[in-house]
């Protein structure tokens, strides 16, 4: 267990340092540079300046250097647009995508595994097929169209919730409320795939053989379904749980600017488009380190809960 | 079947409840008439997350709404937008124009209970702005400013290198003034965080009182404030970068005012009954910019056809809501003692311009749509940055001049690789954009031949008749001599088009019909008496 | 009743289906057989159809902006008096060309890469695998953002950063497919004839792992049509003046409040061409792989 630890942190660390290194030389590729610079009456003087103050005159791999050096004792440098340090800024946003996230991935999990047992034991009824049509729906629409629709509904038309914000200044009703909008949507990514996965993983389950079994000795339908199928049908879905936080990840980038949401995915598009280089870096490190540590997470979960992995482990 | 009804009631419960939420009242009762009301907050939007610093390289576009507040310059813009006295009592200059001396007022106190007086002055200027190495945003305004000097604590001289009418003008723009005794020892003004993102101390009317990263800002009043306090509780900055969540916060008035730079929504505030439209004069003009040193471009001919080719009313009319008038030259209106409004202008007129280009040799001579001359080809490329009404205006621009000959490629580019290749490369052939300043005629950074090249004379138009004007002007204080300069330059620009004049773009804000107390100014400008602002609930 | 008491697997189907036998039961999927026309109806809509409807997407005419429908614009016009229909056909041609590239790309890289490890085993199916598990861990969206920012947003560029993000999950798919095939009796028997590896694995295991693909295919065009208009909200996408879909519907949120339809017709247009695409291939799934099979 231990050597397997050491191996998967080693292999994260590689990942994150090839990740940084690409990020980086992509960053320096860009035309233009910092904000700061590029104000249409700010004079060749002024950029000098700033150019000179930011170290943006030292080759890119004596940059990249710098960076790493100062990255690995935890310090990614000063916000190229705010000088507020880039982990002081991660810290202030990094809480809201994370309140997003759990939310959605609870909400999904929830629904998803309820709907998709409903749909595995009425299979090929009218209840399978909507819930399928709808599934796919979810996952067709596009996902910032969905969110202009529902808040001209929603907020706009009808005035029950608010178009942005968190709420954060009010109770918890408001801060309920704010994210009630951005949770589903970032649903329509998750949701419909736990639905399918689901869905197939019960069908298999219940045609293996101790199902069968299972009920032959005259088991009652409910407790073959919750006891025996269930709880197997269930460990793939705990795995497709670790493919979706990427995609999850994905899809705060939208919900968060549409949404006015103060959270990373915003933030990394405000810092490529203000060519930050210190933040860019700085959020694609954090979200890679957030990525590989649920996935360490879940496999950890699945290896625990799957007896045929358990023993391998 | 038991999970799924927990799920239905979850569900059912979470509607119900969404539903009762608290409801915002629409504002609708009034008060007596004279009586102002206090209490209060005002709710702007902002873009982005601001810097508590007018001069921090960073601090543009939404830090200046907030700075405005926070803090106070030694000038600000008057009723009829020439400078007024602020921090600064009332000021005079020296015979050869090179000594500005400013009495301060006194009694002035900064949020932290500390006196206001000339070391402020000085230290704004001396350390921050004149010091090349911090590149201050704006430092490049006070270019002939050699130094700031403290006579006593309320007197301060502006020595400057060479006659600067337009000083005051620009006192009262971003050049609002810091508190030494909160710098000192600081090696670094711009990664001094606690002053510039956490706990800015300024004089202005609202003093900080809360900040969130990428949500708001709170303001409380300030008691203190130099010219009484104000009527509002608080001032609350809201972080909304999308435009429509600003039109949707302003419909259920949780907004009260902000600019609106997107005329495609106007329909549905005019249908709305508890939002104003106000439109005001602004400084600022579009242009389009040729290279001058393109032969192509350099006879005055072909950019005067260029003017008559598009139809520059229409394009008002469209893309901008008709909030614009057709622009000859760089005074703006809103300058009403400098404007010369008899200029001579270019109408649409797509027989005139092809006429005008034969005179400058340029027809099409072999049939295929496109001007020629010896062979060659009147073929170049437009680029322009991709940001607000833009692109809009460049397809149409573009379809203008193809209609009379001129082989127009459209270049998109963002924003950066924009200022990157057109501003800091002067790589372009054509290009689309606007100027902002000061309400002061001084336009010399953007037009003396000096400033080609590496300044702001963006297209690089050299002409010496001009330069001497521009330098009269910019060193006369007196307004009746400067009258008779900046009339002459207009009448220059308007016949020699160094720049290519498009249109005065007015400014239209949507202000919520509970405040009042408003000047009668552009956004910006009425922010600078958001002490005298109310509400009515 | 519970349905879940289904008989045991089915027996592979032999995979070399005639297209009359293949199109036959493919029918049977009402859903999946809709959407097969209706996607070949789009299709030739958005490429002939130009010859057909002469108007230029790119003729401006102000003084008709925002107009409703009527004969000479049967949907309408833009912001800047453009033709709606027209430019919804051009904005077609570059959506769906850009999604089927994308598809292309994303599915020769993965699969390339999951059959190749999948084949060979050993340090390749190592190296290959890890490296495809590593790429699915990092927030590739982000990068593809930086990416997009830095080098532009041509329509090269959108594909490449759209087949950098989506060839993992074939990747993993083909492996395991081939993995599978790698046992047949096709590939004993070839093997111990002596034939070349490389000749074998595309002589004998690509073939049966070609219904994944397709499968894999017509959901990847669903998926990178959806990630193209996406990347256009954000304003990384392919610029204006040039029409897809993905930056007709960036464009048109300015307009939500005085002119709707103008975002709800290019959002209609991506929204039901990925939902058809998905039934599409759902219904594929259905019919040609045996484990999801429905009847």
């Amino acid at each position: 267990m231990l050597q397997f630890l050491i191996k998967r942190l080693g292999q994260s660390l590689v990942l994150i340092l090839i990740v940084t290194v690409i990020t980086f030389f992509l960053m320096n590729l860009a035309p233009g540079g910092p904000a700061s610079m590029m104000r249409m009456d700010a004079t060749e003087a002024e950029r000098e300046a700033i150019a000179e103050r930011l170290g943006l005159n030292d080759p890119v791999t004596v940059r990249y250097g710098k960076w790493l050096g100062n990255a690995v004792q935890g310090d990614f440098g000063p916000s190229l647009s705010s000088g507020e340090q880039v982990i002081d800024r991660i810290v202030d946003r990094f809480p809201y995508t994370l309140q997003l996230a759990a939310w959605t991935v609870l909400f999904s999990v929830v629904i998803g595994v309820v709907l998709g047992i409903i749909s595995a034991r009425n299979r090929n009824t009218w209840k399978d097929y909507t819930i399928n049509f709808g599934s796919v729906i979810g996952l067709s629409v596009p996902s910032f169209w969905m969110a202009i629709m529902l808040i001209l509904l929603f907020s706009v038309q009808f005035q029950l919730l608010p178009s942005s914000g968190t709420g954060d200044d009010a109770g918890f009703m408001d801060r309920f409320k704010s994210m009630i909008m951005p949770v589903i949507i970032l649903s329509t990514s998750t949701l419909p795939t736990i639905v399918r996965f689901t869905r197939s993983s019960m069908l298999e389950v219940a045609s293996q053989n101790y199902v069968r079994t299972a009920r032959a000795k005259g088991v009652k339908e409910r407790t073959v379904i919750y006891s025996h199928a269930l709880r197997n049908a269930l460990i793939p879905v705990i795995s497709i749980i670790g493919v979706l936080i990427p995609r999850l990840l994905s899809g705060t980038v939208i919900v968060e600017s549409v949404f006015g949401w103060p959270g990373m995915g915003r933030l990394i598009v405000e810092a490529a488009q203000s060519r930050d280089y210190n933040l860019v870096m700085g959020v694609t490190v954090i979200a890679t380190i957030l990525v590989v540590f649920s996935n360490f997470v879940v496999d950890i979960i699945y290896s625990k809960v799957d007896p045929r992995v358990k023993n391998l482990a | 079947m038991m999970l799924r009804k927990v799920i239905a009631v979850f569900l059912l419960v979470a509607l119900i409840l969404a539903g009762c939420g608290d409801q915002e009242n629409q504002g609708n009762s009034s008060t007596k008439p004279g009586e102002v009301q206090k209490g209060g907050n005002v709710s702007i939007p902002i873009v982005g997350d601001p810097i508590f610093n007018p001069w921090h390289p960073n601090a543009y576009a939404e830090s200046n709404i907030v700075n405005r507040v926070l803090f106070q310059g030694l000038t600000k813009p008057g009723l009829d937008n020439s400078p007024t006295a602020n921090l600064a009592k009332e000021w005079s200059t020296s015979d050869d124009g090179l000594v500005w001396t400013f009495l301060l007022k006194e009694g002035v106190k900064w949020h932290d209970g500390e006196e206001f007086d000339a070391e402020d002055v000085a230290f704004t200027f001396n350390d921050l702005v004149l010091n090349e190495a911090l590149g201050s945003n704006g430092a490049s305004n006070y270019k002939t400013l050699d130094k700031v000097v403290v006579v006593d604590p309320y007197t301060v001289e502006f020595h400057l290198t060479s006659p600067f009418a337009a000083l005051p003008s620009y006192l009262a723009f971003n050049s609002e003034i810091l508190p030494a005794h909160k710098f000192e020892g600081v090696e670094d003004p711009w990664d001094y965080i606690e002053f510039n993102k956490e706990n800015p101390v300024g004089t202005g009317p609202f003093k900080f009182d809360k900040y969130v990263s990428g949500q708001s800002l709170t303001l409380k009043k300030n008691d203190e404030f130099h010219n009484g306090a104000p009527n509002l509780d608080s001032v609350t900055f809201k972080i909304l970068p999308d435009l429509n969540t600003q039109i949707a916060q302003a419909l259920s008035n949780e907004l009260d005012i902000f600019v609106l730079e997107d005329k495609s929504s106007l329909k549905r505030i005019e249908q709305a009954s508890n939002l104003d439209l106000v439109t005001a004069d602004i400084t600022r003009y579009f242009w389009i910019a040729v290279d001058q040193e393109n032969p192509k471009f350099q006879d005055v001919k072909v950019r005067q056809a260029m003017l008559h080719a598009i139809d520059r009313e229409t394009i008002i009319d469209t893309v901008i809501n008709g909030y614009g008038t057709v622009a000859n030259a760089a005074i703006t209106p809103d300058q009403k003692q400098y404007f010369k409004d008899d200029l001579k202008t270019y109408g649409f007129d797509p027989e005139k311009a092809k006429e005008l280009l034969k005179e400058a040799g340029w027809e099409d001579s072999d049939g295929d749509g496109i001007l020629d001359k010896d062979g060659e080809k009147f073929s170049f490329t437009f680029d322009i940055a991709l940001q607000g009404d833009m692109e809009q205006i460049a397809v149409l621009v573009q379809q203008y001049l193809k209609d009379v000959g001129f082989d127009v490629k459209l270049n998109t580019l963002e924003w950066n690789a924009m200022i990157q290749k057109n501003i800091i490369e002067r790589d372009f052939d054509m290009m689309l954009n606007w100027w902002s300043y000061p309400s002061d005629p001084d336009v010399l950074a953007q037009y003396h031949s000096s400033n080609a090249g590496k300044g702001n004379n963006i297209p690089g138009y050299k002409n010496e008749e001009l330069d001497e004007l521009l330098e009269k002007g910019q060193s006369t204080s007196d307004p009746d001599e400067r009258k008779v300069i900046y009339d002459e330059i207009q009448d220059h620009m308007a016949e020699n088009l160094p720049y290519i004049y498009l249109w005065y773009p007015q400014e239209l804000s949507v202000r919520n019909s509970r405040l009042s107390g408003l000047p009668d100014l552009h956004f910006g400008g009425t922010l600078h008496y958001i002490n005298e602002w109310s509400v009515t609930k | 009743m519970s349905e879940l008491t289904q008989v045991g697997t089915i027996k592979e189907p032999r995979q070399e289906t005639r297209i009359g036998t293949f199109i036959r039961k493919l029918a049977k999927n009402k859903i999946a057989f809709i959407s097969l026309i209706f996607l070949v109806l789009v299709h030739l809509g958005v490429f002939i159809g130009q010859f057909i409807w002469t108007v230029s997407p790119e003729a401006v005419d102000p003084a008709n902006a925002l107009a409703s429908w009527s004969a000479t614009h049967p949907l309408g016009t833009d912001d800047l008096g453009r033709d709606v229909l027209s430019r919804l056909m051009y904005g077609g041609q570059i959506t769906l060309l850009v999604g089927f590239f994308s598809m292309v790309c994303t599915v020769l890289v993965g699969g390339l890469v999951g059959a190749t490890a999948g084949y060979f085993g050993g340090w390749i199916d190592v190296v290959l695998m890890r490296f495809t598990e590593a790429m699915m861990s990092i927030p590739n969206f982000f990068l593809a953002l930086v990416a997009l920012t830095v080098l532009g947003k041509s329509p090269v560029m959108v594909i490449i950063v759209i087949a950098f993000t989506s060839w993992m999950e074939i990747a993993r798919v083909v492996y395991g497919e081939t993995l599978k095939w790698k046992e047949s009796e096709f590939v004993e028997a070839s093997n111990s004839m002596g034939s070349n590896p490389l000749r074998t694995l595309f002589k004998h295991v690509i073939p049966q792992i070609i219904p994944t693909i397709i499968i894999a295919s017509t959901l990847g065009i669903a998926w990178a049509i959806l990630t193209e208009s996406a990347i256009s909200y954000l304003g990384l996408g392919i610029q204006p003046p040039t029409a897809t879909w993905g930056n007709m519907l960036q464009n048109a949120q300015q307009y939500i409040w005085t002119a709707p339809i103008l975002g709800v017709l290019p959002g209609l247009s991506i929204t039901l061409v990925v939902l058809a695409y998905n039934f599409l291939g759902d219904g594929l799934r259905d019919l040609l792989d045996p484990k999801h099979h429905n009847k």
